[in-house]
């Protein structure tokens, strides 16, 4: 299989769904030489890309979504090893979490794996993250976008109280905060003094790669 | 009806309807005499200001299991542990084909406040799920083919006699076969549900089936309950139950289920608050008859007014969106009498406080000082005239 297959069929496993075509294709790849780089950005990441486009036009649902980035993960353990000399350059650095007293994480979740999808590096805090924790990250971690999430309407102040903390710790003006979850709304995210409200995981991670990318180069 | 001011409904020139009789009017798509509202029993504070509320038109609406459930050949324990660092209750059930166990972390003062919830309204969560792999669908298939349920109508009939004119109670099922899996057993943290019906499907499919076929007695239980309507027990939001998943797995369900209610002339109702914009059509096609819950945009995505005209033979019973309530009074009004505005005549239609969270005093009263005079039918001059009285 020439070069250019392998990639049209790790993008069409991602596609497809299909777990066993994507590890079988990626060790293909690997065994015939194929650059892992490439299998990922030309291969796994173009999988993605369409995944994100049918989902945007409603022909796939959160379901096709998530499963995919469970497909892309599989191809990507096979892949990564072969990658030699460190990765790739790295969009940009967010810190996420949901925020504390609420347990849901499958929106953080997709939104951390689309991130890395498209090259950033994610500090994934997990759910029912107390608001120390979070400014604790930011001030070690120093991400561009701290990204917060709620599914519940008594955490949402959770979220405020991040925001304010950040304030306290002289650390809003160096992260930009983007908050999303089912109840969470625009009004409430201005409300808070948050940057942004995501209104799905998609436009989410847009304005992520808006926030990092030069006015110039979008 | 009764009389205002005559609690034994004798006078019959007065024409103002009980709390109870409004809802059940309006469910039976009968005009009733003001829009019906309500708390929800397991949302709703006590105090001076709900009581206020009671006595100016505010219903009650109380779901309870007309049911109990006896497991088989199956031992259940409890035991605390230490899961990931943090104090979790262990709940562990034996079977002869295996054992599997769910963790369950609580807040402080789960149990204390209203069934399992906490001070703030916050149920306990689960933080490991009876089926972690494909190992324990076989355990969780013996334990669903061995569960007997067996009809209890106590607390139905205790809760109808202290509600009396007051509110409606309503039977209350676990979810449906595919949600027990997608939200209880397998869960949807990390879209684990989603994974393991990609990866598994005969195992999904095979277990889906056995929890529809140990179902069907309750369906009969719920219908010869005391209570006039059933809640499936179902949480809908489209953007967890696709079109996909609704059309294969919740359709067929609601159909078993409402045939065997219709027969003994209940109504059937699922919950579905979430954002049902995907579903609207295939909604259309279901036998429910209640459709509770449905909140409006920006918490939902479909308008009230835009549901009651698609789903001409359905009753809406929509819910007070919580995101809106957290921006405080303002900004209740406000979306308050837009919904007014935007539902047409106001029939077929019933007002939740909330279905989520607990309500302000603030926002409660703000919301009695609108509903208690939306008179029906609905008008341009009538809402314009509570307007007013707000100012």
């Amino acid at each position: 299989m020439v070069r250019g297959k392998y990639l049209a069929s790790l993008k069409e496993s991602i596609v497809n769904l299909d777990f066993n075509a994507v590890v079988e294709t990626a060790k293909e790849a690997m065994d015939a030489g194929v650059d892992p780089q490439i299998a990922i950005t030309d291969g796994i990441v173009l999988g993605m890309t369409i995944i994100g486009e049918k989902y945007e036009t409603g022909e796939y649902f959160l379901s096709e979504l998530v499963v995919a980035g469970e497909v892309m993960k599989e191809g990507m353990k096979v892949i990564t090893p072969y990658i030699k000399g460190g990765s790739a350059k790295k969009l940009g650095a967010v810190v996420i979490a949901t925020v504390e007293g609420d347990n849901h994480d499958l929106g953080k979740n997709i939104v951390t794996t689309l991130l890395r999808v498209h090259g950033f590096e994610v500090v994934d805090l997990g759910t029912d993250v107390p608001t120390d924790t979070i400014i604790n990250a930011v001030k070690k971690r120093k991400p561009d976008i701290l990204g917060l999430s709620a599914l519940l309407t008594v955490t949402m102040p959770k979220m405020g109280e991040a925001i304010e903390s950040l304030k306290m710790a002289d650390l809003r003006e160096k992260v930009k905060v983007i908050v999303g979850g089912s109840p969470v709304t625009s009004e409430f995210a201005e409300s808070i003094g948050a940057d942004h409200c995501a209104a799905n995981a998609l436009e989410g991670v847009k304005k992520c790669m808006e926030w990092v990318t030069p006015r110039e180069t979008r | 009806m009764h009389g205002v001011g005559d609690p034994t409904g004798d006078e019959v020139s007065m024409t103002e309807m009980t709390r109870r009789e409004r809802i059940m009017t309006a469910t039976r798509k009968k005009r009733a005499d003001k829009l019906p509202f309500f708390s929800l029993w397991r949302h709703s504070q006590i105090g001076w200001a709900e009581r206020e509320c009671r006595n100016r038109g505010m219903g009650m609406y109380w779901q309870r299991p007309p049911y109990i459930m006896k497991m088989h050949g199956v031992k259940s324990t409890e035991t605390q542990v230490i899961a990931s660092g943090a104090v979790v209750l262990r709940r562990t059930y034996s079977t002869p084909v295996g054992s599997i166990y769910l963790d369950e972390k609580r807040e402080p003062g789960v149990e204390q406040w209203k069934g399992l919830a906490s001070w703030r309204d916050v149920s306990p969560w689960q933080t490991e799920r009876l089926i972690k792999g494909p190992e324990d669908y076989k355990v969780l298939k013996y334990m669903v083919e061995n569960t007997e349920y067996i009809p209890y109508y106590f607390p139905i009939e205790q809760a109808m006699d202290w509600l009396g004119d007051d509110g409606v109670v309503v039977d209350r099922l676990p979810h449906s076969p595919m949600q027990m899996l997608m939200i209880d057993w397998i869960g949807s943290e990390g879209g684990r549900f989603f994974i393991h019906h990609a990866k598994y499907p005969d195992l999904v499919e095979d277990l889906y089936r056995a929890i529809s076929k140990s179902r069907e007695p309750l369906y009969e239980i719920a219908a010869k309950s005391p209570a006039p309507i059933t809640s499936c027990g179902d949480n809908i939001d489209g953007v967890l139950v696709n079109p996909k998943l609704f059309q294969k797995y919740f359709m067929p369900e609601y159909e078993k289920q409402a045939k065997v209610l219709h027969e003994h002339g209940k109504l059937m109702q699922v919950h579905m608050d979430g954002r049902v914009g995907v579903l609207k059509d295939l909604i259309t096609k279901t036998p429910i008859d209640i459709v509770e819950g449905l909140t409006s945009p920006p918490m939902g995505d479909l308008l009230i007014g835009e549901a009651l005209s698609l789903w001409k033979d359905k009753v809406v019973w929509t819910g007070f969106p919580g995101s809106v309530l957290i921006l405080g009074p303002e900004a209740v009004k406000k979306h308050a009498l837009n919904l007014l505005r935007e539902v047409g005549s106001g029939d077929r239609l019933v007002i939740e406080l909330c279905t989520e969270t607990l309500l302000s005093d603030e926002n409660l009263l703000l919301l009695t000082s609108i509903l208690e005079n939306a008179d029906l039918p609905l008008t341009k001059e009538k809402i314009d005239r509570i307007e007013r009285s707000l100012a």
